[in-house]
């Protein structure tokens, strides 16, 4: 195996998005989401997991660095510099002109050459984003990139020295899938693989200072999307979904009474 | 015209197909009602001649059984290299995987290879104005899109329990085709599947679950849930996967599609919102009501009985209102094991 030149360089691409807990209504065209005012924009939780995972890695091998890479309209800039207080040095924004959907497919390609000629050593990134949850972007970066790549990582452990990472993989039923990578690599990281830190104070008003490196979506290629949505609505009701009424007090007399009438409790 | 290809790659681990691979099966029977259709099933593998016979019994389909020796379980780099030959030259309008880790892992590299559309997390099959396309929900469950392929071909996961699946008797075995192709991986080497964590969590046997999502607000909360359930007899406690994510609860109570899939009498929702990923494991429970302060939140579209309310909130009061109606003398209302 080639021997690795230092410095040791991660790249974790990270999404925004917005709280869940926002609701989501359907715009004029019928074909997208449009959110309510004022909503409220947070770094994507399993990004954050990934973020924290190369942080971890950083401090454990001396000569590192870690960038962090996103794409979107202007507001992303605010996750990219949350990422950069808890603790990555650089951060990137592949800036997009507007919201609205924006097919993984595009995505992977602007970041893929973005980083085509950056060597990095390893990529990461999160499982899925908590909005689309298409799981994609990682997968295809690695792909774009002929890069070996682990999904649902939920440990992993870089050797810069051999130029490997071992890692294992979440698969279902309680197993783990361990597998042995050759670096340069992809990781799409599970939630739950550490406790993802609080930008510190001082990093955070570093990175409010910190200037970004922009580029203009459309100047690095203009991937066709493979797909589109053609609409959107809202989910049909699979049961009765009876909704209960009064005061909080009045539902709880009045669950009680169905859960009886079930004979669910006696 | 010839009709078009569907190919099914079915998962297996150990000689046993996964029971998702009728999953699977099941969306791709729903693409041949569209369009008429060959469906075969991909099987790869050391150990892939056991599966094989089994699919071609049960549903009358052909299998093409890559037999790849030494391909003891999923491997990335293996299954994308081997179906990109096979691929090329089938070269089918739609290739079905399971939306599970494996699928999600191999679809989107699979897509990029074939210059394909990838959509991952189908749940439902449509035509629309002449075209198909696959829905799928988004948001936490809260939008559901519809998502047309633009490419020839469309490379699409499916979640397990969307699709109805159906067995037929009488069925003419289709045939096994086994290749042999020899795949050494250069990039990726598998070290083994070995177990995560022990399995015994009690939510199989309880008929009651009371379960947790982060709506319930704060760690201190789950004292609320394990005396709601104490109140039942055989009953347990489960989560979603961010409570458990957070330290809340350990792994082995998470409820969803990398954790348990339970069907129990009653499942008590407490602040879940209603991802896909959780409602796949637990959407085949009697009775479902759902506790929860957003009144949009997807858990709603799922359950029998919805409570719009706040757990911190409801659940004192709902508890205080069981126990005033109990017998004043009854003292054995916190024994799991009563019935």
């Amino acid at each position: 195996m080639k021997t690795r030149r230092c410095p040791t360089k991660l790249l974790v691409c990270i999404k925004q998005v917005c709280e869940t807990e926002t609701s989501f209504l359907i715009d004029e065209t019928g074909r997208w989401i449009r959110l309510e005012e004022p909503s409220a924009f947070r770094m994507n939780r399993p990004d954050e997991y990934a973020v924290e995972e190369a942080v971890r890695i950083s401090e454990t091998i001396a000569d590192s660095s870690i960038e962090v890479i996103s794409v979107g309209p202007a507001r992303v800039s605010a996750a990219i510099r949350r990422a950069l207080g808890m603790g990555a040095a650089h951060g990137i924004h592949i800036v997009t002109p507007e919201d609205g959907y924006l097919s993984p497919f595009v995505t992977a390609s602007w970041i893929a050459s973005f980083a085509r000629n950056r060597e990095y050593d390893l990529i990461l990134t999160g499982v899925m984003s908590e909005d689309e949850m298409q799981g994609q972007v990682g997968s295809m970066i690695a792909e774009l990139l002929g890069m070996p790549c682990a999904t649902s990582t939920v440990s992993e452990r870089l050797l810069p020295e051999t130029g490997t990472v071992r890692v294992e993989r979440e698969i279902e039923g309680g197993l783990r899938d361990a597998l042995e990578l050759r670096l340069p690599a992809v990781l799409t990281i599970q939630t739950g693989i550490n406790e993802p830190r609080y930008p510190s104070l001082s990093k955070l008003l570093r990175a409010n200072k910190y200037e970004l490196e922009t580029i203009d979506s459309r100047s690095i290629g203009d991937p066709e999307p493979p797909e589109q949505v053609i609409r959107v609505s809202y989910p049909e009701h699979t049961r009765a979904g009876l909704v209960l009424n009064g005061t909080g007090q009045e539902k709880a007399a009045h669950l009680l009474r169905i859960l009886r009438e079930r004979s669910l409790i006696q | 015209m010839i009709d078009q290809n569907i190919v099914v790659i079915g998962e297996h681990f150990q000689g046993k197909l996964k029971r998702v691979t009728y999953d699977v099966l099941a969306c791709a029977r729903e693409l041949e009602r569209l369009r008429p259709a060959t469906v075969r099933v991909v099987l790869l593998g050391d150990d892939v001649a056991g599966p094989a016979y089994e699919i071609v019994q049960v549903t009358g389909l052909d299998v093409i059984a890559m037999h790849i020796p030494g391909l003891l379980s999923y491997n990335r780099e293996v299954y994308t290299g081997v179906l990109e030959d096979l691929l090329d030259v089938l070269k089918p309008a739609y290739i079905c995987a399971a939306a599970t880790t494996e699928g999600l892992d191999l679809a989107p590299a699979l897509a990029v290879r074939l210059r394909a559309s990838c959509v991952t997390g189908v749940e439902r099959v449509l035509e629309v104005d002449g075209r198909v396309c696959f829905a799928r929900t988004m948001c936490g469950g809260k939008i559901v899109a519809q998502v047309r392929p633009e490419t020839d071909a469309a490379v699409v996961t499916v979640q397990p329990g969307s699709f109805e699946v159906t067995t037929s008797e009488d069925t003419i075995p289709g045939a096994v085709d086994i290749r042999r192709v020899d795949f050494e991986p250069r990039r990726s080497r598998s070290l083994g599947v070995t177990i995560g964590q022990a399995e015994d969590s009690g939510l199989q046997e309880a008929d009651i679950i009371v379960s947790a999502g982060r709506g319930i607000g704060k760690r201190e909360n789950l004292d609320l849930i394990d005396r709601l359930a104490a109140l039942f007899p055989k009953s347990a406690v489960g989560g979603t996967r961010p409570v458990c994510d957070l330290g809340w609860l350990e792994y082995k109570k998470q409820v969803g599609l990398t954790g348990a899939t339970v069907t129990p009498e009653l499942y008590f929702a407490c602040g879940i919102s209603g991802a896909q990923q959780h409602l796949s494991g637990m959407r085949g429970a009697h009775f479902i009501v759902a506790v929860n302060s957003d009144p949009h939140a997807a858990i709603f579209n799922v359950a029998d009985v919805c409570v719009v309310e706040d757990v911190a909130t409801f659940l004192p009061l709902f508890i205080k209102e069981w126990e005033q109606s109990l017998p004043a003398r009854e003292t054995s209302t916190s024994d799991s094991d009563s019935t």
